[in-house]
């Protein structure tokens, strides 16, 4: 009788309890995911609009609404790029990744019709060091692309004068370096998506 | 006498018994996260959340839990109040979200919960299991905004992401670089030890 009643409290007893914890974890970690579901895919979504809206260098309010407004009256969707028409004629945007410092960077760029000028350029998602690397999702530095084109130059934060000069990050030599590399790829890139060459 | 037992659990973890300056627990999230005082705030109301949830879970649970699994079952209900943290800034602050990128779901590693949970609320009431979770979350926090202060203001020449030093100042980049942690992190412990600890056992 012991014996068995010991071997229920050792044996038994930690399965079922275990079991039924995870049983109501589950129940609930998965019930809130479901009822946010909408919600984070909503959220994803905008935040991919927004860079697309940032690469064309559009004017738009920065709530869900208003990258939604700006999304549908100014851009096309197309087999792999988008296309954005306005005042300034078409601007393409493709989508490009390349490795960072600690992970994928990848990216959204605006060019002109000619495909070689810099409309714009928007972070969709990188790793790198925060507050270093990290901050190649600043404004000033995603900015400076606007109008230019490749082959383009580092130089020292901050000095950048010249039409091909771009401001490295103080700190993060390595991140710019690689920033530089994947914009390099835009207008090879842009041939094959858009022109299919 | 009970209020007043109270009131120690919800002081010590403020004073002598804080989780990071005498304690020591927490130390890897200090590092990561205190570079920018936004991400530490919503960093350190996670960890608040998440060690009084589940101090006051445990505690509910503590008869029951057989004691060869404790451990398995107390990491397994810390994990769902991170997850809640996790889902929940996910819907509702994406920004954040994905700027605190993987540390959110690294509280649960955070060494301060699971060492609350083994040492107060496996022998306490839930209520005061979750004073103590509670407050060792507030001892917690308020030693890492000082430092986040401390090294956003050195390191970007901001605080909260806004400029508060003008263009003059030079930013030094190794505050917001880990090596900047442990710096500001040992000055910090010693600056309390040494004055207001100090103060403290001898009066």
């Amino acid at each position: 009788m012991s014996v068995q009643r010991s071997f229920y409290k050792e044996r038994i007893f930690p399965l079922i309890f275990m079991f039924v914890t995870t049983f109501f974890c589950i129940l609930l970690t998965s019930g809130l995911y479901l009822a946010t579901l909408d919600r984070a895919q909503a959220n994803e979504l905008s935040f991919a609009r927004r860079a697309i809206l940032q690469a064309a260098s559009l004017e738009f309010t920065n709530t869900t609404e208003g990258i939604e407004q700006a999304y549908h009256q100014q851009i096309e969707e197309h087999l792999g790029y988008y296309t954005a028409t306005g005042d300034f004629g078409t601007r393409y945007i493709i989508p490009l990744e390349g490795p960072g410092l600690w992970g994928t960077i990848s990216i959204m760029v605006g060019l002109e019709e000619d495909l070689q000028t810099f409309a714009g350029v928007a972070i969709v998602s990188q790793n790198e060091t925060p507050g270093l690397g990290g901050r190649i999702e600043e404004a000033w530095f995603t900015a400076q692309f606007k109008g230019k084109r490749t082959p383009m130059v580092l130089v020292e934060e901050g000095t950048a004068s010249l039409a091909n000069e771009i401001d490295a990050i103080t700190g993060a030599t390595r991140t710019s370096e690689y920033f530089k590399n994947l914009t390099a790829r835009v207008p090879s890139e842009a041939q094959r998506i858009i022109r299919g060459e | 006498m009970a209020k007043s037992k109270l009131k120690k659990t919800f002081l010590e973890p403020l004073g002598k018994n804080n989780p990071v300056f005498v304690q020591i627990l927490g130390i890897c999230s200090t590092l990561a996260v205190t570079n920018k005082v936004q991400n530490t705030v919503v960093m350190t109301l996670g960890v608040t959340f998440t060690t009084a949830l589940s101090s006051w879970t445990i505690s509910l649970l503590r008869n029951h839990i057989p004691s060869r699994i404790r451990m398995m079952v107390e990491t397994m209900i810390i994990a769902v109040f991170v997850i809640i943290v996790d889902i929940f800034l996910k819907a509702y602050y994406p920004e954040m979200w994905k700027q605190l990128g993987p540390y959110v779901g690294l509280i649960i590693t955070n060494c301060i919960i699971m060492g609350r949970v083994e040492a107060f609320a496996l022998q306490n009431k839930p209520l005061p299991s979750l004073v103590d979770g509670f407050s060792s979350g507030l001892g917690y926090t308020y030693v890492l905004l000082a430092i986040a202060v401390i090294r956003e203001l050195l390191g970007s020449g901001s605080i909260w992401g806004i400029q508060i030093l003008g263009s003059w100042w030079t930013n030094w980049a190794i505050m917001i670089m880990p090596p900047g942690g442990f710096f500001v992190l040992a000055i910090v412990i010693w600056f309390i030890r040494e004055t207001i600890m100090k103060e403290a056992s001898n009066g």
